[in-house]
């Protein structure tokens, strides 16, 4: 049986529990580490992740193969990162992270760690445009095209963004950056 | 740090870590989980039923059967009530008993003004 992601969509579409579990299983990962990149946040990150494949659910009647299953899923993650963020927040735990304890040891490992927490702390400053511009390209390894298709934007306007956000990145990140030129 | 370098701290710094996919597969099972459930109604389109009803098939399908039923339905009470009757006087009997259907049976002929 034709197990691409294309035949799982025109079986879901009549109704086909079966192989919405297949594509679920297959897609949720995926999900749910792009929600946590954007949103920074575990909790809401499942919620998204869980909407997003309901919402694969419910509109699979209507779906035309114009654009790769994995296109179409990831912009319906990314604007219900949107959603969540144009919301007002709580500050999570999860969010602040943990104090370093510098006492612990002073190696190559602290250091990369610590800028890695850095960079972290800088892209959720980001605006949620140029956040997910970043995150499509850098984390995803998604082509301008694509994330242009998944922002809803033009090549030249994702191009904009990524500009922007490793500009803003880059003055955030100034005394990280200074220290390995 | 030049834009290439950056570029690839970049990269680098946002690669999934293997502790994150096991996190976020942990998620996923929970998520998963949650969906094995009912799950909601689908939302079908209205082009969705021409479809069904054109696709050349002659197999038995219940929108095909339910769609002829309702068409035969249909059918049948324009034929009772005819098409240029107003919709309030539809299947009335008096409308028809009160008819004076005399002139047109017992007209004069037109040219002799003989009567039937």
């Amino acid at each position: 049986m034709d197990d691409s992601d294309e035949a799982l969509m025109q079986r879901i579409g009549r109704g086909d529990e079966v192989a919405f579990r297949s594509l679920a299983r297959r897609y949720l990962p995926a999900a749910v580490g792009l929600a946590r990149r954007i949103l920074g946040n575990s909790a809401e990150a499942e919620d998204v992740a869980q909407e997003a494949m309901l919402r694969v659910w419910i509109h699979a009647p209507r779906w035309q193969p114009l654009a790769r299953f994995r296109t179409w899923l990831t912009r319906i993650v990314v604007n219900l990162c949107f959603d969540r963020k144009r919301r007002a927040s709580w500050i999570t735990l999860e969010a602040a992270g943990e104090i370093a304890d510098r006492s612990l040891g002073v190696g190559e490992k602290f250091e990369a760690e610590e800028r890695e927490r850095m960079l972290a702390a800088a892209i959720e400053k980001l605006p949620i445009r140029q956040r997910s511009a970043v995150v499509l390209t850098y984390s995803e390894g998604l082509s301008n095209v694509e994330v242009a298709e998944i922002l809803n934007t033009t090549v030249s306007a994702v191009e904009t963004l990524l500009v922007r956000g490793k500009h803003n990145l880059r003055r955030t990140l100034k005394d990280v950056i200074d220290r390995d030129p | 740090m030049t834009n290439d370098k950056f570029d690839k701290f970049l990269a680098r710094a946002l690669k999934y870590r293997p502790h994150e996919a096991q996190e976020n597969e942990a998620i996923s099972e929970r998520v998963f989980r949650r969906l094995a459930g009912s799950l909601p109604p689908q939302k079908t389109s209205f082009w969705h039923w021409p479809s069904v009803l054109l696709d050349g098939q002659f197999s038995i399908a219940w929108p095909r059967i339910a769609a002829l039923a309702c068409c035969a339905a249909i059918g049948f009470g324009i034929g009772l009530a005819g098409l240029e009757r107003p919709f309030g006087q539809t299947y009335s009997v008096s409308s028809v008993a009160n008819r004076d259907f005399s002139s047109l049976l017992f007209e004069p002929e037109p040219l002799t003004g003989a009567r039937p």
